[in-house]
């Protein structure tokens, strides 16, 4: 895997300190997501207040990584430096059945030579880069008619 | 409330532009912004004292207090920014004004945006204006978010990728007619189109905007006042901003199939949308727009917001509809981007396209539409704030 510049990656918690159990979890190894302990909607992305209810006491809980691509999107030009080395590559967005369809942004690490499908199933894994601060959601899809396998 | 009060209330009486190709503008953004407001007021015949009120968008630190400084008008009554949406707002920067002379705020506003890449770098690679949770994917630029949606678009919409093909093509086989156009003499073929190289799939290098130095400048006055100067008034029949709740905002979360559109179609809870405030202000709709100039930092946005305001179907028959003979001055069906566009001609952030739309009501455009008297501009589709506003002539009021 491509080396991504350690320590300067210009992602992790926010400074007010509103993500930081997403961040967290994934060290733990878990998908956290906002949900909100009133009215129990699902959040993504991270805010301070429930869109659904207007309630502000918003809690984090586990989300099983597995859903569909939404879209998806192969870059080929070196917008960010900290990826110009995994050029090209492609990025999920999946919708998560087990956070209610909310959707989350990932990189899709399978055979990406491959096009991706909108409806594909896909399975993320928690994978720290060599040098990297925070782990990160990566994506596989799931072969048809073989359940939990990936291609 | 029909939104109908502003209804040809103000009109634009002067504008100019200037570009250059990025990073080779002679000047800054404050001179090259004051010489266009001082062009803008030449080409109207007003004394540019006589401006009491600006409005921006996207970015840039010239506000009406500095440059009415420097002009050392006699009183500044109206100073705005428009927040949000960058690119999104410039149409909304053009309502924001009319509005300000519709309700006795001011009385000769300029509308104005400047860039230079050695003031504030470019806009493709604003990265840092994306959240961690975008950056850690690698998703930094709107390059990428505008793919992402588009792909949606096609793939699931329906729409085919030859209706982005055929908004290009138009763009530049408009620009062959415009010598100041950045693709003059540059004409492109289905075939370069198809093999240039990707940049963010599902666009290739020619769905891509240039970016260019320059600086725009639009006044706009009282329709009373309007008719006593030199040019023919183009007066501004209806504008429109917003997006739905939840709309983008950097989150990829808006409700339904919004995530699809370019954020002019309908809102949350039955709410109309920019596009239909738009034509209930008007008192008109889609099929009485004789001329678009629709912002296409990307082919793919410019293609949904066109689907957005109804004036190409949605789908398969998208691709029916969006062929260049259509989309081609002088009498194709909808003409669009007529002087090459942000593809072709230039893009200081879009705004030169409004100046375009006012050429086609003047009747000067480079690629003239027979008979024009209603012109469309449409402002940054797929930003997280949208804009349009409906320019048209004495015999539309």
């Amino acid at each position: 895997m491509t080396a991504i510049e350690p320590a300067t990656e210009p992602w992790g918690p926010a400074p007010d300190g509103l993500d930081l159990p997403h961040w967290e979890g994934l060290v733990e190894g878990e998908l956290r997501l906002q949900r909100c302990n009133a009215c129990r909607a699902w959040i993504w992305g991270p805010q301070a207040i429930c869109g659904s209810c207007h309630g502000f006491d918003i809690g984090w809980e586990k989300v099983e990584p597995a859903g569909t691509v939404y879209s998806w999107h192969r870059s080929w030009y070196p917008y960010m430096d900290e990826y110009a080395g995994r050029l090209p590559y492609v990025t999920v967005l999946v919708e998560l059945p087990g956070a209610d369809g909310r959707r989350v942004l990932g990189l899709l690490v399978d055979d990406i030579d491959e096009d991706p499908r909108i409806g594909d199933e896909v399975v993320g894994a928690i994978e720290l880069d060599e040098g990297a601060r925070w782990p990160l959601v990566r994506w596989c899809r799931v072969r048809a008619g073989s359940e939990g396998e990936t291609r | 409330m029909s939104g109908r009060g502003m209804r040809g209330a103000a009109a634009v009486v002067g504008v100019a532009e200037q570009h250059y190709r990025r990073g080779e503008a002679p000047h800054g953004e404050k001179r090259m912004t004051l010489e266009a407001i001082l062009a803008a007021c030449a080409d109207a015949g007003i004394d540019p004292r006589q401006i009491d009120g600006f409005v921006s968008y996207a970015g840039g630190s010239n506000d009406g207090a500095i440059l009415g400084g420097a002009l050392m008008i006699d009183e500044l009554r109206w100073s705005n920014m428009m927040w949000g949406g960058g690119g999104g707002s410039v149409a909304a920067a053009i309502t924001n004004a009319a509005a300000a002379i519709a309700t006795g705020q001011a009385e000769c506003v300029a509308v104005y945006r400047a860039m230079s890449q050695a003031d504030t770098g470019r806009l493709g690679y604003a990265k840092y204006h994306y959240g961690s949770h975008f950056l850690a994917h690698g998703i930094g630029s709107p390059a990428q978010i505008c793919a992402m949606r588009t792909q949606r678009m096609l793939e699931h919409g329906g729409v085919p990728r030859e209706a982005m093909r055929s908004l290009v093509l138009a763009a530049y086989h408009h620009a062959q007619n415009n010598p100041t156009a950045q693709g003059y003499g540059r004409p492109l073929d289905v075939e370069t189109y198809e093999n240039s190289r990707l940049i963010a799939e599902p666009f290739h290098l020619f769905d891509c905007s240039r970016e260019s130095d320059g600086a725009v400048a639009l006044i706009l006055v009282s329709a009373e006042r309007a008719r006593d100067l030199r040019q023919d008034p183009v007066y501004l029949l209806a504008g429109a901003q917003g997006a739905p709740g939840g709309f983008s905002e950097l989150i990829d979360n808006d409700l339904g199939e919004q995530y699809m559109t370019a954020g002019f179609g309908p809102a949350n809870n039955g709410k109309p949308g920019v596009a239909e405030r738009l034509w209930t202000a008007a008192g008109l709709g889609p099929d009485d727009v004789d001329v678009v100039q629709v912002y296409e930092n990307f082919s793919g946005p410019a293609v949904a917001a066109l689907i957005d305001h109804g004036l190409c179907p949605p789908g398969e028959a998208a691709g029916e509809f969006m062929t260049v003979e259509n989309l081609t001055a002088p009498s194709g069906k909808l003409p669009v981007n007529t002087s090459g566009g942000n593809l072709a001609d230039s893009f200081v952030n879009g705004l030169n396209l409004a100046v375009e739309a006012v050429r086609q009501i003047r009747r000067t455009s480079p690629n003239q539409v027979v008979g024009a008297e209603t012109s469309l501009f449409i402002g940054g589709p797929m930003a997280p704030l949208v804009s349009s506003v409906l320019f048209g002539n004495e015999d539309t009021l």
